[in-house]
């Protein structure tokens, strides 16, 4: 019922250095894989962050250069092109490397359940289980209401049971409070594609229009 | 070209001459970052900015080169390159070792 016009490929919308930019699926996956391990090979590097911003500058300006009237999305083969130009990124710093690198990869995909206050409706707890299950924060707030009513019309009582678990994960579950915890959350083992996440979420409203025309 | 061979026994050398290499650049004129890879596009010393960038900022770290930020006509602002006086004098160091050691090189082994 989900897949009914599935050869449409989906649109992500990143945000490189404060401009937005579209890819599609795979292509913004294989950006994500390159900016993770650019993080990772510059980890302890002191000019990280800013070489950091320097690639997504770079990578920018190299997609606005592809796009133009009626051409509104960077496709995966020129996003890959556009990698490949750039080439992968060598720790030229000399810095002490290696430190974390170690404890890294150990679990790249470690999920801890977090409640998720950017975006939460009360507490963050949906949000947190949606990132956790990988599944819209709507889903599961759907899941609680439905919960609530079954519980009052099943037993004919008020909702204790849901709205106790509810409260409940509101004071066990610990919230995400640094970029490596919300990373974590989302089952990232680093800030970066996070922040890249997190900008998609910023900008997405404001391009769902845009998504339709460029399809 | 670059066989092997080279490959095997210069990749050490060939590092460190491109930090010389991108000196002598930024020494030249005022770059930014595309400026230096179309300079050395055509020569041995080809790169790419996936390099380039942390090298570059190794270099800033050091002293011996530094930016301004230039607005460009066709997107954002760009971080144009310059040596510092401390640039400077590494050049000048480098400049005359180089010398020197081609001289050694020729010279080694006759008579």
């Amino acid at each position: 019922m989900w897949d009914k016009v599935n050869h449409m490929q989906k649109v992500i919308t990143i945000n490189l250095n404060g401009n937005a930019y579209q890819l599609d699926e795979l292509g913004y996956d294989e950006l994500r894989r390159y900016l993770m391990y650019a993080e990772a090979q510059l980890a302890g590097n002191p000019d990280a962050s800013e070489i950091l911003r320097d690639l997504e500058q770079s990578i920018a300006e190299k997609c606005q250069r592809l796009l133009g009237p009626g051409k509104s999305v960077v496709t995966t083969p020129e996003i890959a092109q556009i990698l490949r130009e750039i080439g992968p990124v060598e720790n030229g710093g000399g810095a002490q490397h290696g430190s974390r690198e170690a404890d890294s990869p150990a679990s790249p995909h470690a999920k801890r359940l977090y409640q998720i206050r950017e975006g939460a409706m009360v507490s963050g707890v949906a949000n947190g289980l949606a990132a956790h299950f990988n599944v819209d924060p709507t889903i599961v707030r759907v899941a609680f209401a439905l919960g609530a009513v079954l519980e009052m019309t099943g037993y004919d009582r008020p909702p204790v049971f849901t709205i106790g678990l509810y409260v409940l994960l509101v004071f066990i579950v610990p919230y995400a409070k640094t970029p490596e915890e919300r990373a974590a959350a989302q089952g990232a083992s680093t800030s970066l594609p996070y922040r890249l996440q997190h900008a998609v979420e910023k900008v997405k409203a404001k391009f769902d229009g845009l998504h339709h025309r460029a399809q | 070209m670059g066989t092997s061979l080279i490959q095997e026994k210069f990749a050490s050398i060939r590092k460190g001459l491109l930090e010389f290499l991108i000196l002598k650049i930024v020494a030249s004129d005022k770059v930014y970052v595309a400026d230096i890879l179309r300079r050395l596009s055509t020569t041995e010393f080809a790169t790419q900015e996936g390099t380039l960038y942390p090298l570059l900022s190794k270099m800033r770290r050091e002293g011996a080169v530094d930016y301004d930020w230039q607005e460009s006509d066709t997107g954002p602002p760009r971080k144009y390159y310059k040596l510092t006086a401390k640039g400077k004098s590494q050049l000048d160091e480098l400049t005359e070792y180089w010398a020197y050691i081609n001289q050694t090189f020729d010279n080694v082994g006759q008579g």
